[in-house]
């Protein structure tokens, strides 16, 4: 028995090797019954490019949350600078597929016309309106 | 030599006729770039190098000129006050037209000034021409003021 041993101790020894590495390989590349979910995508220092029914609106951020396909939350200093208008503000939410964006924070506003500060807006561009509610002032240079 | 007071003097024409005009409102504000309004509600101010106009509601009308937009129209609603030099005008509704620099309002119509009051149902007031129309409300009688300029002018 020894003696058989003895003369296969080298294909004993291959083939638990062999069969360590089969095992190691199975369990390296299993399938996981593990979900992700990736629904929020975060970016610093964002500037981007949409386009809306004031054409190309230019989007800049500190940091851009991604909450869905249609939704971003442009959060710290954040600004939208388009032809008809510059929104400079923080906080601010946009909905692409409404043509909207808000928020509740100062906002200053310069637009051909003058320059306006709020406490908040309302956006709606596909109406062609801002609303701005609180306290507002307008210089114009008339 | 000439030119540079040629240049100085294009300045202040240039700076003269882009005047600031300021709106302040309480409540709201709603710029509408499709109607190009702006309406202002809520303790409204609205104020230009002429006067200072006060109500609760103002809109105001904008055309574009020369690559800048312009005032054309401000409407004021309510309890509308305004000051011009040491006039003070009020009434429910004032329209100001920037093209003939007038100012129109009616309802309860009143002009007060440092030596007089006068009332009626309507009060145009021709800036330029520092002439007030104000018509009484039976329609039967106009009286026309003429002020004289103000020593300090």
């Amino acid at each position: 028995m020894s003696k058989i041993l003895k003369e296969n101790v080298y294909s004993i020894l291959i083939f638990l090797l062999l069969s360590i590495q089969a095992f190691m390989y199975y369990y390296d590349n299993r399938p996981t019954s593990k979900v992700f979910s990736k629904k929020n995508i975060s970016v610093e220092n964002f500037s981007s490019i949409v386009l809306s029914k004031s054409g190309l609106t230019k989007i800049g951020s500190e940091k851009l949350n991604k909450i869905d396909e249609n939704n971003f939350f442009l959060q710290g200093k954040s600004y939208l600078e388009n032809n008809q208008y510059k929104i400079y503000g923080q906080d601010i939410s946009i909905n692409l597929i409404e043509d909207t964006s808000h928020s509740k924070n100062s906002v200053q506003v310069i637009n051909s016309m003058g320059t306006l500060d709020a406490n908040g807006f309302r956006n709606i561009d596909s109406e062609g309106k801002i609303y701005f509610d609180g306290i507002v002032i307008f210089k114009s240079h008339d | 030599m000439i030119k540079i007071i040629f240049f100085i003097f294009s300045i202040f024409i240039y700076s003269n006729a882009y005047s600031e005009s300021t709106v302040k409102a309480g409540d709201s504000l709603i710029w509408d770039s499709e109607k190009k309004t702006y309406t202002a509600t809520g303790a409204v101010e609205f104020s230009n190098d002429t006067f200072i106009a006060y109500s609760e509601k103002m809109i105001a009308k904008y055309v574009e000129q020369g690559g800048k937009e312009l005032f054309t129209i401000v409407e004021l609603f309510e309890n509308v006050r305004i000051e011009l030099k040491d006039e003070i005008f009020q009434g429910d509704y004032a329209v100001y037209t920037r093209d003939d620099n007038t100012i129109k309002l009616t309802g309860d119509v009143s002009i007060q000034s440092p030596t007089r009051l006068l009332t009626g149902h309507e009060l145009i007031a021709d800036i330029d021409n520092n002439k007030r129309i104000l018509n009484s409300a039976n329609d039967e009688s106009l009286v026309e003021v003429l002020l004289e300029n103000n020593a300090n002018n």
